[in-house]
């Protein structure tokens, strides 16, 4: 057997003993502890022990959904970030970008996902959802169609289904906060 | 070289549509490379290999699995307790003393069901001498550690004639192996290369460059704005440019940068995307769609020149094609394959018809300039292949060795390869003329004798030599198995004529673990 | 024992050449002779990953050069579509477990030869079990379990005993491409320094697929992305259930139809839900080119990659010639194309990198004065440092939820939460990546 631990001790670096803490986690709790988040979002841990689950509110202070409180699940596999978590709104929501299942066209979370980027980097991006929902490239193609072409419309459908009432026959949750 | 013959009942069905017959789940990931095409020529090639060595067996083992028609192995001798040792297709001291052929192609043919494998006990010596028609009618020849005499003698065989089979011969010595294709000419059609065939943007054809001014960009609606297809966003622009411009595309670096700048001014909300993609495509507005020099040597091939109705098809297409670009608009023949691209469904699906329809048009043109009929299905593939076909010329075995100006160009550009092409060379002769130890000295000297007097031998030289001399006999079982994974895959290219196979010698030092080609 | 009746005269003749006698590369410590041989032959344990393409030709390759104690773990059972090259499994085998079969087939084929087999998943095994082998051979199919598994050996390495020190060989495959490389634990760039050289599958923005599909893949996708949850709930997709792709490829089918989209095969399907398509052009892949590394075995010639592999294996346990530093990767679509090179160790990979500091503290100290510690150490320069152990979060700063949660802790004593020589990592915004800190008691 080739002797490589007398290459290990020429070497100048002390050895190194690595903690078992997996790569995936020791990257969720940097992300998370450096999390730069302002007022409108807030995580919340169920189960505080457990970083690779939790939820994020948010409550946007500007724009058309103003005064709704939006609830998004984050799981995090023990791929990550090879992998990126995984986001679902946990609500129906009335929204161009977000389906009636809960999937959220976020380029980030799919197709330019990559390593370097980091959680927050996806709820920064989750909250621009809120303030500059895209009519062009839609998941619900209703609401959509109705914000580019009868933005007067699209709002009033906004502001009810934000109160919980249905539009054009689908049932919205009420997330109105105040 | 003998064409795969072209015999489709001898394929089962591998359907494309519906759940796949078990053949085509068995087969489902190599016909994602070579298709069902590659693999009937495969299932109707009949693979000769000389001796049962454990090279051999690992090289037809990746043969057998894929499923290769018939094989034959040519050994006359039979199993010793060093074979019993490294051989996988033996079993251990059981098969000692039994013949290496027989055992090797019994325990070869449990893995696929569909191969017949044939065990040939003849002497290859005899066999040279008598019944020389023997080798020809093989689909292709393997050779592993054949002695030089015989080797030569085959590969003069098997070179005498453009249309026998290719010889791949094979040496390898311990750590350190070589092998080299002979073939006088292979053409490849799918060549599977990575590089995209233009789509003319540059040489807009009418439907296309009708749609695109058909469309009046600032009265769309915002949507669909945002997703105009670039290629659209292209035609557009640069049609517009030549107006302004003489009728010439951006030439200089300035104007090319007006013109991208140009591109995205056309957004009506920063994140279009459409108009990034075509910012960054903008080249090929000015990257003048032509005869790619690749495509415009092979119409230099002396083959096109002499065509008779006998000539093989690829050079009558060949022809056909280089006719074709003599015509406006003095390209190849438009492919519909189109990128995908952001884009809504009915402007794609709208583009690709176009595309299609124009492609289409192309082809029947194409088909009108044929000297000779040629299946539809050939003609489809040529045309859509076009821009990467390749011919391939080969040089017969030992050719290397016996030109001294070939040596010493061969020492100066890849010296660690062929050094140990040298020291290989050198060992098979030695094995010849001596029996015992091989020493490093023998193999220097006898290396010297192939090269002109006072040739330096490269720094590397005395690495690769001294590793032959360690283990001169020595068919590892590693080594063996690189060898089989590497020449099964080149002959797997030779016989479905798809990607590009070697055309050289490739040698493999597995010490360092690297591989080079001379 | 076993081995007088089954090392006959001349058995290994072929391997003997290269270990009776150094070769010009040959390290000068190489024992040549008996020494090595017992070493190869009655003492080496060498450990397989995978019994699948990668596997099979591993297990046949070790086998062969003389490693008598192999041991192959492999959670997969056999699929047809194995068969045109897993080698070692025929027809009347599928549906039975890859590594049982595996180890069977050779034990009858090479006598002598043992091998264990295991039927499961690496993340069964504990430390000491890995600490058994000399060797690793990895021929997986996974991101993960590799990264599982690498991490695994690298956190393995004592300094205290040598014989922690486990190389890791690693072999990949796709189509006509294959890579080996080797990996020495904590000395050598390790699988995770060069995750970012990884190709990731192809991937559809989620509002094509849904609203402008253009490609008979944006069909497969809708159907399995958005259209299997709708309709299934719950229930999971398994790409290798017959039934459920069918399901998929129907639903696909007429999506493509109501789109006018043309090209839904069944094998396409498959290809994109299963990952297996060698290539698909996309519009991301037109405006960004990447170099990448290979990271499926689901191709056809898993010979030249696996042998590389067991010939560094070869190499390493014997030092009869001097091994790779430290990738190999060959490209067999345009002639033979080859190219060795050292792949360089990352200072902040967060496996093999970082830092590691020593602390020595009284059993006493609380965390919070052990944060104190760590913030007045002038060569660490950290600011707010999060700590934990791989069991619980000690402090973290933010966010407010988790910093109150764990908040009671600060006052709590060190040794309450680590144990005598445990593991804390650090964590903190100035640092590049971690910190990990081993803790004794005084």
């Amino acid at each position: 057997m080739i002797k490589i631990w007398s290459m290990k001790k020429n070497e100048d670096a002390a050895a190194k003993k690595k903690p078992k803490t997996s790569a995936a986690q020791i990257r969720v709790q940097k992300d998370l502890t450096e999390l730069d988040l302002p007022s409108t979002m807030k995580t919340n841990f169920p189960d505080p022990a457990d970083l690779l689950n939790f939820t994020l509110t948010i409550t946007p202070d500007e724009g058309m959904y103003k005064g709704g409180a939006f609830v998004f699940s984050f799981a995090i596999n023990t791929n990550y970030p090879h992998d990126p978590p995984k986001v679902k709104c946990t609500q129906t929501i009335y929204h161009p970008n977000v389906d009636l299942e809960g999937n959220v066209c976020l380029n980030i979370l799919r197709e330019d996902w990559k390593p370097v980027l980091s959680l927050n980097s996806v709820m920064v991006g989750l909250q621009y959802l809120f303030l500059e929902p895209n009519a062009d490239d839609p998941l619900n193609k209703d609401a959509a169609q109705e914000m580019s072409r009868n933005r007067d419309a699209f709002l009033q459908n906004v502001k009810y289904s934000m109160q919980g009432r249905s539009v054009k026959g689908v049932q919205f949750d009420k997330v109105l906060v105040r | 070289m003998v064409e795969a013959q072209d015999i489709p009942t001898a394929t089962t069905s591998i359907v494309a549509d519906g759940q796949p017959d078990s053949k085509t789940r068995r087969y489902d990931r190599q016909l994602r490379l070579w298709a069902a095409t590659g693999q009937s020529a495969l299932e109707n090639a009949h693979i000769l290999v000389i001796s049962g060595s454990a090279t051999s067996t690992s090289i037809l083992k990746n043969l057998v699995l894929p499923g290769v028609g018939k094989f034959t192995i040519l050994d006359h001798a039979n199993v010793t307790p060093e074979d019993a040792g490294n051989n996988f297709f033996l079993e251990g001291s059981s098969s000692i003393g039994k013949s290496r052929a027989e055992e090797a192609v019994r325990l070869l043919g449990e893995l696929n069901d569909g191969v017949v494998g044939i065990a040939d006990t003849s002497n290859v010596e005899e066999l040279l001498e008598k019944d020389t028609s023997y080798f020809t009618s093989f689909t292709i020849v393997i050779a592993h550690n054949l002695e030089p005499k015989l080797l030569e003698t085959l590969a003069t065989l098997l070179w005498s004639d453009d249309s026998f089979p290719p010889l791949v011969t094979v040496r390898s010595a311990g750590f350190l192996a070589e092998f080299f294709v002979q073939f006088h000419e292979h053409t490849v059609v799918e060549s599977h290369s990575e590089t995209a065939p233009s789509l003319r943007i540059d040489k807009a054809f009418p439907a296309l460059l009708d749609y695109s001014l058909s469309l009046d960009f600032s009265a769309m609606d915002p949507t669909d704005h945002t997703h105009i297809p670039y290629v659209i966003i292209l035609v557009r622009a640069l049609e517009d440019w030549k107006k302004a411009h003489d009728g010439k595309a951006p030439q200089t670096y300035h104007e090319k940068k007006t013109f991208k700048a140009a591109v995205l001014d056309l957004k009506v909300k920063f994140d279009e995307e459409n108009f990034d993609e075509a910012e960054s495509q903008a080249y090929r507005c000015w990257t003048e769609t032509g005869v790619p020099s690749e495509i415009a040597t092979l119409f230099q091939d002396p083959r096109l020149s002499s065509l008779t109705p006998t000539s093989p098809p690829f050079f009558h297409l060949l022809s056909a094609l280089q006719k074709f670009t003599l015509e406006h608009p003095y390209t190849l023949p438009l492919t519909s394959t189109l990128p995908d691209m952001k884009a809504s469904t009915t402007s794609y699906i709208h583009l690709q018809k176009l595309y299609k329809a124009r492609a289409e048009e192309e082809k029947e043109r194409f088909k009108t300039l044929l000297a000779v009929p040629i299946d539809d299905s050939v003609v489809d593939s040529f045309v859509k292949n076009a821009h990467a076909l390749k011919v391939l010329r080969g040089r017969k075995w030992g050719t290397l060795d016996a030109d001294h100006s070939l040596l010493i160009n061969a020492l100066a550009s890849s010296p660690k390869q062929t050094a140990i092409h040298l020291s290989l060379s050198a060992l098979s002769a030695l094995t010849v003329k001596q029996s015992g130890d091989i020493s490093v000295e023998a193999l220097t000297a006898e290396v010297r004798s192939l090269l002109p007097p006072s040739s330096e031998l490269p720094e590397e030289f005395s690495d690769a030599v001294g590793e032959v001399a360690r283990a001169p006999t020595a068919d590892l079982p590693n080594t063996a198995a690189l060898l089989g994974g590497l020449i099964a895959q080149e002959v797997i290219k030779v016989i479905t004529k798809q990607y590009v196979p070697i055309s050289s010698y490739c040698t493999i030092d597995l010490v360092d673990t690297w591989t080079g080609v001379i | 024992m076993g081995s007088q009746f089954t090392d006959w005269q001349g058995r290994y003749y072929h391997i003997d050449q290269v270990l009776d006698k150094p070769g010009p590369r040959t390290d000068p410590a190489f024992l040549a002779g008996d020494g090595v041989k017992d070493f190869l032959r009655n003492q080496a344990k060498i450990l397989v990953i995978g019994a699948g393409g990668l596997g099979c030709e591993i297990l046949a390759n070790l086998a062969l050069t003389g490693f008598k104690d192999i041991h192959v773990i492999d959670m997969d059972t056999i699929d047809i579509s194995n068969l045109n090259r897993q080698f070692l499994f025929r027809t009347k085998d599928v549906g039975k477990p890859k590594a049982t079969v595996a180890a069977e087939f050779i034990m009858k084929r090479v006598p002598g030869v043992k091998v264990t087999p295991y039927f499961g998943k690496i993340q069964d095994k504990d430390d000491d079990y890995y600490l058994q082998f000399n060797l690793v051979i990895c021929g997986l199919d996974s991101v993960e379990a590799r990264r599982w598994m690498n991490a695994t050996l690298v956190n393995l390495v004592d300094p205290e005993n040598p014989e922690s020190l486990k190389p890791l060989i690693d072999g990949g495959t796709e189509g006509f491409k294959g890579q080996a490389r080797v990996i020495l634990p904590t000395i050598t760039s390790c699988y995770e320094c060069s995750l970012d050289m990884l190709n990731k599958p192809t991937a559809f923005p989620i509002c094509t697929i849904a609203n402008t599909p253009r490609l008979p893949e944006h069909c497969i996708e809708w159907a399995s992305v958005l259209e299997w949850p709708r309709v299934k709930g719950d229930k999971k997709l398994d790409t290798d259930d017959p039934e459920h792709i069918g399901w998929l490829y129907t639903a696909a089918s007429a999506r493509a139809k109501e789109f006018n989209i043309e090209g839904v095969t069944w094998s396409l399907t498959q290809g994109v839900v299963k990952n297996i398509i060698p290539a698909i052009a996309s519009t991301n892949a037109i405006i960004s080119g990447k170099s990448r590394t290979l990271e499926t075995t689901e191709s056809v010639d898993n010979t030249h990659p696996a042998a590389a592999c067991c010939n560094e294996a070869f190499k390493i346990a014997t030092s009869s010639a001097a091994y790779l530093n430290n990738y190999f990767m060959l490209i067999g679509t345009d002639g033979v194309y080859s190219y060795t090179f050292e792949h360089e160790k990352r200072d902040d990979c967060p496996v093999c990198g970082g830092e590691s500091l020593e602390l020595s503290i009284s059993s006493e100290f609380t965390v919070e004065q052990l944060i104190e510690l760590l913030v007045e150490k002038q060569d660490i320069q950290i600011k707010k440092p999060s700590l934990s152990t791989p069991t619980t979060q000690i402090y973290l700063q933010a966010p407010p939820q988790l910093e109150e949660a764990t908040r009671p802790n600060l006052t709590k004593k060190v040794s309450e939460l680590v144990p005598p020589e445990g593991e804390v990592t650090v964590t903190a915004s100035t640092l590049p990546f971690n910190l990990s800190l081993r803790v004794t008691y005084t």
